[in-house]
């Protein structure tokens, strides 16, 4: 089947019932986009269809074809950082990373949609990520660096 | 990156023996020189340590040590962590000691190797070494009349040196990185996707493994039929021996749906034990307590006492629930054997895997990847069984747990039953203190950590007993320091409402303990105790803990609402001696509390004969962004003390803290964790 994924036209032969989360990782080699429940509930597999946040881990691969598909590794713009990455560095809004690609992810799409969130709005948007290590303010202060309300903290 | 694929080569290489302190220290074991330094020509520094990055960012803070040592940016630092072939022995990553130990040894191999390139310099520009100085990456003379570069003065060399018995390390005031907020080194890859976790290891020809787990800990397979399973395209191999099945297949989801086709039949240990009836259990099933302490004469004390207070106080289990699930990939040549995997221990792991496969411990080799999160330890079997799969199949394979795997295989933080009686004199300070721990699992040592008190008493005794544990008990962040102080902390509060006294007056009565007298004042000046408004819904509670050489205290306000309890914010104290990098250890309280704050509100491993129950992130709530509090820590250490850890202390005041704030705002008494679930 046929897979946008980062700008990129693929050819991809794999089972229709595989997760788009197996099919970037295991076929493709784009190991950003992590595992962590396989139940949509943790949001570590977070990847951009068509700009909007989504569980890899429970998207059918066939569901995402034909249509954009953006990781962590996709996000920079060559060298330069997204505003969000720029922002999580800044802040060092992480302990061990690996929920970071998927927190990264859907506040890209986030600030995409409404380029000034409350606190409120961000912390809605970013409810269904964990971050055991509870790098949660820290987050929070980097996605609001980022957005429209940037250094006005 | 490791030095040995740069094209420039070692000019200087700096050995040493494990020293964890600046003296020589006679209880260190006396262990094998190793290579812990080495500059290459081009400059590059490449520093070694068996110690590993789980987040703590100690990455970063060796290399900042270094950096500061060496007088070169942080960025010409390469550091090479948790290689077995590479680096020095080393004791594993545990107790926050990384800092206070290996740090001041990779400082001391710094300071050796900057006294060699000033001396390289001085042989070079043929003045008095005492005459020289280095200054960004250059070997300087104080007037300025010469500079030199560090890659000029190694070109063409290779040079050896061991660190001498006394070397001079710098004083706090001549850092320039160390205790300054820094960029970690690690960032960029972190949010680009770059980091490799053991999740993403990926070698030449590796195959996907999993493993037929049992219904329950415990049971025993009696009929296993694997027919259909070798049937499932992918499917390399279905791998029996005695009670351990494993499917290796070319793909992961080959290996699960491998797995799932298998029929099996167990016989299950039906023990009745389950969150239910494991609190008096614990006690009826436990050893002979280990007296901790004995002082003074409790009885006495107790039948002349004004006031005497007792109680029983209860923790579960609970789930590390680190957000990478445990996986290791295993690679057999002949007869060496290559792991590669997230265990904080990789000498350890080396000398455990060793031992299992009658090998030679330099015939196995244990690289760390990334860990994406620990605190205590990973599953501890995915090691052997992806070796035992790649063994049988004569080709790499990878184990990587699911999330119900790992809830339901992973080790947990034992659950633990205390008893603690104390007793008052009229002037409110403590005059007795009995004090009964049984935690759950064989490890005696865990439920030790923090049982002690720090206040003042001269009848006190201190005893903890190890018992049969229904679950697989591991180590958790403090291991048994968080459970501990929830009991002591919760029951001083007890006390102080019984005393109709106020908790920070009664603690501060009974506290001649400077450093953490300290922390207290320090947080509950932030937050305004003094001052505290009290509302409908409002709570407000504070409590003390030390841990790994660190102090801290917390204060927290709460507000109860429907049956549900929200942090509203934590001021915090903390005292763990130099900070090397304020915002790293910033940055592990916080998130020490927000971890802490699931144990005292929702998480719990619910489980019924051997079977966990909730083993899925939709049955055991963990913080949110959305629970997130306002945190505020205020360091009130000394820069003239050593180190000390900052990435388990902040979690074992916390729970007892809020607490202790519910029972303000409700007037009900907190005696067991979870505490939502009793509201
Ligand atoms: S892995 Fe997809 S939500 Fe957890
Ligand atoms: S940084 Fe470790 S889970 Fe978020």
């Amino acid at each position: 089947m046929h897979l946008k994924v980062n700008d990129e036209s693929l050819e991809v032969a794999v089972d229709a019932e595989r997760t788009l989360l197996s099919v970037l990782r295991h076929e493709l080699g784009l190991m950003g986009t992590k595992y962590g429940c396989g139940e949509g509930n943790c949001g570590a597999c977070t990847v951009l269809i068509d700009g909007e946040a989504t569980r890899s881990c429970i998207t059918p691969v066939t569901s995402a074809g034909g249509r954009e598909i953006t990781t962590i590794e996709g996000l920079a713009n060559g060298d330069e950082l997204h505003p969000v990455q720029e922002a999580f560095v800044e802040h060092t809004a992480f302990q061990c990373a690996y929920c970071t690609s998927g927190f990264i992810m859907s506040s890209a799409a986030l600030l995409d949609r409404n380029p000034s969130p409350s606190d409120a709005q961000i912390q809605s948007a970013l409810s269904g990520h964990i971050c055991r290590c509870g790098a949660y303010g820290r987050i929070l202060k980097a996605v609001k660096s980022a957005s429209g309300e940037g250094g006005a903290e | 990156m490791s030095p040995h694929e740069s094209p420039h080569e070692v000019a200087l290489t700096v050995i040493g023996t494990p020293r964890w302190s600046l003296e020589p220290d006679p209880r260190t074991p006396p262990g094998d020189p190793a290579t812990l330094l080495t500059i290459n020509d081009d400059g590059v520094i490449t520093a070694f340590s068996g110690k590993v990055e789980y987040g703590q960012g100690i990455r970063n803070g060796f290399a900042m040590a270094i950096a500061d040592e060496l007088d070169v940016a942080v960025d010409s630092v390469r550091m090479i962590l948790g290689d077995t072939n590479l680096v020095p022995q080393d004791r594993g990553t545990t107790g926050s000691a990384s800092t206070r130990t290996v740090g001041i040894q990779l400082r001391r191999a710094a300071a050796t190797a900057r006294l060699t390139l000033i001396d390289l310099a001085a042989t070079r520009l043929e003045v008095g070494a005492s005459s020289l100085k280095t200054l960004a990456g250059r070997v300087v003379s104080e007037d300025g009349s010469h500079c030199v570069e560090y890659a000029d003065l190694l070109s063409g060399q290779m040079l050896s040196v061991n660190i001498p018995d006394l070397v001079e390390v710098k004083a706090v005031d001549e850092f320039q990185l160390m205790g300054r907020p820094a960029r970690r080194i690690d960032a960029i890859s972190r949010v680009t996707g770059g980091a490799r976790y053991a999740q993403d290891v990926v070698v030449p020809g590796m195959l996907y493994g999993k493993i037929l787990r049992p219904p329950s800990y415990g049971a025993k397979l009696v009929q296993v039929d694997t027919a259909r399973a070798e049937q499932v395209s992918g499917v390399v191999s279905v791998v029996k021996d005695g009670d351990f099945v494993g499917v290796v297949a070319d793909r992961e989801d080959a290996a699960e749906y491998a797995v799932e086709a298998i029929r099996a039949r167990w016989d299950e240990n039906r023990d009745t034990v389950s969150d239910w009836n494991i609190p008096a259990l614990l006690k009826e099933r436990a050893e002979e307590p280990t007296t901790l302490r004995e002082d003074g004469d409790l009885s006495s004390a107790f039948f002349s006492a004004a006031r005497v207070f007792e109680n029983t106080y209860y923790v579960p289990y609970v789930s590390n629930a680190q957000m990478e699930p445990s996986a290791s990939v295993a690679q057999w040549d002949d007869n060496h054997l290559t792991v590669w995997c997230a265990h904080r221990g990789p000498f350890a792991e080396r000398d455990n895997l060793a031992a299992i496969f009658g090998l030679d411990t330099s015939a196995v080799r244990v690289i760390t990847a990334e860990i994406g999160g620990s605190f205590g330890t990973k599953t501890p079997t995915v090691s052997h069984e992806a070796a035992r799969l790649a063994k049988a199949v004569n080709a790499p394979v990878r184990v990587s747990y699911d999330r119900a795997e790992e809830f339901g295989w992973s080790t947990v933080r034992p659950a633990a039953t205390f008893e603690v009686k104390s007793a008052v004199d009229a002037g409110g300070k403590i005059v007795a203190w009995d004090y009964t721990a049984f935690h759950a699992g064989e490890n005696a040592f865990r439920g030790q950590r923090g049982a002690d008190t720090p206040y003042d008493v001269d009848n006190v005794r201190i005893a903890v007993a190890a018992s049969e544990s229904p679950l697989q008990s591991g180590s958790y962040r403090s291991l048994g320091g968080a459970t501990n102080h929830f009991a002591r902390e919760v029951h001083m509060d007890e006390i102080a409402i019984g005393l109709g006294l106020d908790p920070l007056e009664f603690r501060l009565r009974n506290l001649s303990h400077a450093r953490l007298r300290a922390c207290l004042v320090a947080a509950s000046k932030t937050f305004g105790w003094a001052s505290r408004e009290k509302k409908p819904g409002v709570g407000f509670g504070l409590a003390i803990g030390y841990d790994a050489g660190s102090f801290t205290a917390q204060c927290v306000e709460v507000l109860v609402e429907n049956r549900e309890a929200r942090v509203i914010r934590v001021m915090v104290g903390f005292d763990c001696g130099l900070v090397v990098n304020p915002d790293g250890a910033r940055n592990q309280i916080e998130g020490s509390i927000v971890m802490g704050m699931g144990t005292a509100l929702w998480e719990a491993v619910e489980f019924d004969g051997g079977r966990v129950l909730n083993a899925g992130f939709a049955r055991y709530r963990v913080p949110r962004i959305t629970d997130t509090p306002e945190i505020e820590v205020v360091f009130t250490g000394d820069d003239d003390m050593p180190s000390s850890g900052a990435g388990e202390p902040g979690i074992v005041p916390i729970a007892a803290a809020i607490a202790n704030a519910v029972r303000d705002a409700t007037g009900t008494a907190i005696e067991e964790l979870p505490i939502v679930p009793r509201l």
